[in-house]
């Protein structure tokens, strides 16, 4: 699972999570792509489930890119722990995503194929999400109004 | 390239909101720019920049803009989107001149199959998906086709391998990569947990044993 080796502060402060994502909305390496629909925490276990139900679709070929990191602790307080005592422990780690982020992409593979691995990847993840393709390929039209 | 006509409407109210409220009325506000004119405020039919933009020559066509009176040749030269609907929010219009030599991103199109590397269970991974050309108006291509027909697996197609059309010429380092034949991947092995270093602000618990993960290029 994906985690950064070495980070400055254990413990962050949960912030907030409002408005769309101001970059990565676009695909960039692939033809395919999943983008979320509303904002969320993805764990660093659904990123690997999602990559992992797609990988497996595809069987062979294909080139898969996760364009997000999960770069952010998330702390719990053990169970049945009376409250106080500090702030509980790193626990696991999140990649931040708002609206519009493009998750993974994937190439090498026709459409249909692409779409029902992502299809199984989006059921992995804990919010909405959708399967896109890069504008001007087949019949996706490059300008949308 | 023959030009396509667009009529843009001058004198548009700024700011957030107006904009908003002309995106609603199923217009798009724009400005107009270049050769030393005052930038424009303009907004222009979004059905027809629909029809504009996406014909043979896609977001690199070259546009006869009426605008009151005046008329000017343009290009898109910025497209704004919205981040979710991937709609076009807002978009800039370069004034160009048919002798003058303007620069544009164009699009890569891979024409064939490549047996070879299809028969060894590889795959085509096109790295360069737009090329940078400079070129005069009339003479900018809708797009680069390469033949991968001969493709095969360890093989690279470079920029300096793209024939160019006649008046088009590319800035692009030749020795990057276009398009690689990449040979099968080994099918996943469960890789062996790595220990974490004794890092400062390593997490411990379960999830200890997913170090060195990497984002890109698995499958």
């Amino acid at each position: 699972m994906l985690m950064p080796r070495k980070v400055k502060y254990r413990k962050q402060q949960r912030g907030r999570n409002s408005g769309m994502a101001k970059g990565g909305e676009t695909i960039s390496f692939g033809d395919y792509g999943i983008q979320a629909l509303e904002p969320a925490w993805v764990t660093a276990r659904q990123i690997e489930a999602a990559r992992i139900a797609m990988t497996r679709h595809v069987k062979r070929g294909g080139k898969v890119w996760i364009r997000v990191f999960p770069d952010k602790p998330v702390t719990q307080k053990p169970a049945e722990t009376r409250m106080g005592s500090g702030k509980g422990n790193p626990e696991h780690w999140v990649a931040v995503v708002k609206p519009g982020r493009v998750l993974f992409e994937l190439s090498g593979v026709d459409e249909a194929l692409a779409q029902a691995a992502m299809e199984r990847a989006i059921q992995k993840l804990p919010m909405k999400a959708r399967f896109i393709v890069r504008p001007g390929l087949g019949s996706t039209p490059e300008v949308q109004v | 390239m023959a030009e396509v006509q667009l009529v843009a409407e001058p004198g548009r109210p700024e700011g957030s909101r107006a904009s908003r409220r002309l995106r609603h009325d199923g217009r798009i506000p724009a400005v107009v720019y270049g050769h030393g004119i005052d930038p424009i405020p303009v907004s222009v039919d979004a059905r027809d920049l629909r029809v504009a933009l996406n014909g043979e020559a896609g977001a690199r066509a070259l546009l006869e803009l009426h605008i009151g009176s005046t008329q000017h040749l343009a290009v898109a030269r910025q497209l704004q989107r919205h981040p979710v609907r991937q709609t076009v929010t807002h978009i800039d219009f370069q004034v160009v001149s048919r002798d003058e030599i303007i620069s544009a991103d164009v699009p890569i199109l891979l024409i064939g199959e490549a047996l070879a590397v299809h028969r060894g269970a590889g795959t085509v991974a096109q790295e360069l998906q737009m090329l940078n050309v400079k070129a005069r108006p009339a003479n900018l291509p809708p797009h680069l086709d390469i033949d991968i027909t001969d493709l095969e697996i360890g093989h690279t197609i470079r920029v300096g391998d793209i024939q160019l059309p006649e008046g088009v010429e590319s800035d692009a380092d030749p020795d990057q990569a276009v398009v690689t034949g990449q040979p099968p991947q080994v099918a996943a092995v469960e890789e062996e947990p790595e220990a974490v270093e004794g890092v400062e602000g390593a997490v411990p618990g379960p999830e200890a044993e997913a170090a060195g993960g990497e984002g890109v290029g698995d499958s």
